[in-house]
């Protein structure tokens, strides 16, 4: 249990913090088409020059009804101290800017900065208003305790 | 960065991992390799908490976990994790500190880990028609708790069955009669007590 209470719920923060980004930035995205963009985020001030999360995607494409198609979608977020924290994968989703939720019937990957937990799954529903993230298959989580190898 | 909420359930390998730490610092410790699967997963980015579903495992070098529904709180702030409720037929499999296979079922177990004033509390409860069984007996009972810090097994309404092995005995030899009382991983009592 010594391992356990130092992998914490932290993740569940970083997560949010993940997802508020994607929608912000997906937001700021949707008035036009984008390719290999990439958007940087800062921590709030006095840390303002930190970077918070890069989100960048290999295309952003608006769709009609207030729907953003992205491929290639990485996030990546980061601490205080500039260690990464999280990296979500997906090669693709659709954002409903109008409704707050992204899915996909593709897979996800979240993984932490350093590793050692990823969680894997095919088709996705995250919604934001309550912060609920669905992986709908196949949810695979490989979590590694222990020293590290190198 | 902290860990992910999922990794909660790792807790439940902890339930029968034991001590595999190097506290000497002498031998190279191998990192440990956790999977957890499910059909489906929720994960309340809001509330804490993480819901697998369907088909759930949960695979340790030292423990499996089936069941239907696995819920896991995790406290905010990087706390311990402290509450993990498997649901719906669940089976453990697991390796005691004696290094003795046991297979519990039941339909429904809850760990619960706290700590106050300096002193830790950690246990499994099974309830639901629980049953821990090894190689010498069976316990029944219900609840059954398992109070991990303490290494003590209780059971309310407990029945146990002990088996013998009684090749000795066909053999026509003169051997003395196995130890009939092994159960993992402590003491075998009586509570009247419900537990929570």
């Amino acid at each position: 249990m010594k391992v356990a209470a130092n992998i914490g719920p932290v993740l569940l923060v970083a997560a949010v913090t993940v997802l508020s980004v994607v929608a912000l930035d997906l937001r700021a995205q949707q008035t036009g088409h984008a390719t290999d963009f990439t958007t940087t985020e800062y921590w709030e001030p006095p840390h303002q020059q930190k970077i918070k999360s890069v989100l960048s995607g290999a295309e952003a494409q608006p769709q009609p009804g207030g729907l953003l198609i992205i491929k290639e979608l990485q996030l990546r977020t980061f601490a205080l101290d500039g260690k990464p924290e999280m990296i979500v994968t997906a090669p693709e989703c659709i954002y409903d800017t109008l409704a707050g939720t992204a899915n996909s019937a593709g897979p996800l990957q979240l993984q932490t900065g350093d590793g050692k937990y990823r969680v894997s799954g095919e088709g996705f529903l995250w919604r934001q208003t309550n912060q609920l993230l669905t992986i709908s298959n196949q949810v695979r989580t490989v979590a590694q305790y222990g020293p590290n190898k190198h | 960065m902290k860990r992910f909420i999922l990794v909660a359930a790792i807790a439940w390998f902890n339930l029968a991992a034991g001590a595999q730490t190097n506290t000497t610092g002498t031998l190279p410790v191998s990192p440990r390799l956790t999977l957890i699967s499910s059909d489906q997963g929720d994960f309340d980015l809001a509330g804490h908490e993480a819901i697998y579903r369907g088909h759930v495992r949960v695979d340790d070098p030292q423990m499996k976990l089936t069941c239907e529904q696995l819920i896991a709180d995790v406290p905010q702030g990087g706390g311990h994790v402290n509450h993990i409720v498997a649901e719906t037929n669940v089976v453990i499999d697991f390796i005691d500190n004696k290094g003795q296979t046991n297979h519990a079922t039941g339909d429904k177990a809850v760990y619960v880990y706290s700590e106050q004033g300096g002193v830790t509390n950690e246990t499994v409860t099974l309830t639901g028609n629980p049953q821990m069984e090894n190689a010498q007996s069976t316990l029944t009972g219900d609840p059954i708790v398992w109070d991990r810090q303490n290494n003590h097994l209780s059971a309310t309404n407990q029945k146990m069955i002990l088996r013998q092995n009684l090749s000795g005995l066909a053999a026509g030899t003169n051997a003395p009669p196995p130890e009939k009382t092994n159960l993992p991983p402590g003491p075998v009592e009586n509570t009247d007590t419900n537990v929570k």
